[in-house]
């Protein structure tokens, strides 16, 4: 009888305290996401999808074009909004119109197809405006915390270039300093190499497993296949805005259980 | 007719007394059009409901002469009690007509910076502020230099509109010398040759502000 009147108050108490937290609390998650569903005007391009990233987890995202896997991780940072469903960034949901949004954004990276550097700016400064501005540090420490990170991508000599002087492969890995420059507790990848020419891949591909290595949770959006074997803890396949499958890399590759998980990979891995 | 050239060596500071108006309209006017067009851009973008209606003005500017617009302003609105000076009503027409084509030009520097600024700007977590301010003005600033320069010129050039509504700008004083001589060929190629002075420094001012942002050589 006392045993229930402890876990009643409990349950309240974790209820009065915003309950996703206490959730994050005993089941280290870095991303939930539940059930949730998008539309662009009729054509619905998320289907009541559910997916846990665990921290310190790597997710590979992969599918057809038109499958919803971008529309589902720019979801995470709200770029896009998800019309049902619950998605809990860090122990935070997202809701429409949310407080929090920018606190939330500034500990989930992004790194876009298109680098999207902004070309007005030099390579540090694309690095420090965010610090400055939406971190509040002193210029000169947002300076030294940028060339860390740009040395960290190995660029760190062409920090007083603007973006438009560099090679895709140098842009992208600039754009991944950047956005670890505001010591994301998530980094979400976009089809990061789609946008390269083939010799600048691997540059950015080593980059990235580094990351992997140095334990970041890590959600990507790729095509790259062997990234995937190599670095993935898990795969996960989209197709039609749903997810048909997801499995460790290993299983992935070998035993694909759907006929259209089998039709995708036979289409890529040739 | 004979064209002379002395006569028209003499009536060259005659004309010059309107230049001072002239300029100051043509001035005053661009940054009446570009503040107004900003603000309607602005607004077309903000609420849905209000988008239409600054739709709709901004088509109405386009499609009315701005002659039409400078007479109602002097001549109907009178009319209503109110009662404008030329020079206000000249200033505030064409900051009015030409502020329409400028939250064209606005629209246009704004919709050429790619959607992907504002979403790098956005994960980020930069403010709505910061993102505007720091991201996307600046480009757009060069987006829109070279057109706005442009209208710059144009509106300089339309400034003799105002000689309709007898405020003394060039035209103005190349008619009075007209009338007085009956002689056209030298006031209207002296006030021609005049404006196309100013046109040119504006344009090299124009040309220099360009350079200045770094929009020759940064151009991408």
């Amino acid at each position: 009888m006392v045993a229930m009147e402890e876990e009643m108050i409990v349950e309240l108490v974790k209820k009065s305290i915003s309950s996703p937290q206490l959730d994050g609390l005993k089941v280290p998650k870095a991303v939930q996401i539940a059930n949730v569903s998008k539309w662009f005007g009729s054509f619905q391009v998320l289907r009541n999808v559910s997916v846990d990233v665990a921290v310190g987890e790597r997710v590979v995202v992969c599918g057809p074009s038109g499958s919803g896997k971008s529309t589902l991780i720019r979801c995470i940072n709200q770029l896009e909004k998800h019309q049902q469903g619950r998605i809990v960034v860090n122990g935070a949901e997202l809701t429409p119109g949310m407080k929090g949004l920018a606190a939330v954004r500034r500990d989930v990276g992004m790194v876009f197809q298109q680098f999207n550097l902004f070309p007005h700016l030099t390579v540090l400064e694309n690095c420090t405006l965010a610090l400055v501005r939406a971190r509040k540090l002193k210029r000169g420490e947002a300076e030294q915390v940028a060339m860390q990170n740009l040395e960290r991508v190995r660029i760190v000599e062409q920090a007083g270039k603007y973006p438009r002087q560099l090679s895709g492969g140098q842009q992208q890995r600039v754009a991944i300093a950047r956005a670890l420059c505001m010591k994301p507790r998530i980094m979400l990848f976009d089809e990061p190499t789609s946008a390269l020419d083939p010799e600048m891949v691997k540059e950015v591909l080593d980059v990235m497993t580094g990351l992997a290595n140095e334990g970041m949770t890590m959600i990507c959006v790729t095509h790259e296949m062997g990234f995937a074997r190599e670095v993935a803890d898990r795969v996960v396949f989209m197709d039609g805005g749903e997810i048909i499958e997801q499995a460790t890399p290993s299983r992935f590759f070998s035993h694909p259980e759907h006929d259209r998980t089998k039709k995708f990979l036979s289409q890529i891995l040739h | 007719m004979n064209f002379d050239f002395a006569f028209a060596m003499r009536i060259v500071p005659l004309v010059l007394e309107g230049i001072g108006n002239t300029i100051l309209v043509a001035i005053l006017s661009f940054i009446g059009a570009t503040v107004l067009g900003f603000c309607w851009e602005i607004v077309r973008r903000s609420h849905w409901m209000l988008r239409p209606i600054a739709q709709f003005i901004i088509d109405a500017i386009r499609s009315t002469p701005a002659l039409v617009q400078i007479y109602f302003l002097f001549f109907v609105l009178p009319y209503y009690g109110i009662v404008l000076p030329a020079m206000f009503v000249g200033i505030f027409g064409l900051s009015f007509y030409y502020s329409g084509y400028i939250s064209e030009v606005f629209k246009a520097g704004i919709d050429a910076v790619p959607a992907g600024q504002g979403e790098a700007a956005e994960s980020l977590g930069l403010s709505w502020a910061d993102t505007v301010i720091l991201v996307i003005a600046p480009q757009m600033l060069r987006n829109i230099a070279a057109p706005l320069g442009a209208y710059s010129i144009g509106i300089l050039k339309s400034t003799p509109i105002l000689a309709v509504i007898a405020v003394p700008e060039m035209l103005g004083s190349a008619l009075d010398v007209a009338s007085e001589t009956y002689r056209y060929a030298e006031p209207m190629i002296v006030a021609g040759l005049l404006f196309l002075l100013l046109a040119l420094i504006a344009a090299a001012c124009v040309a220099a502000l360009e350079r200045r942002l770094g929009l020759v050589s940064q151009s991408h």
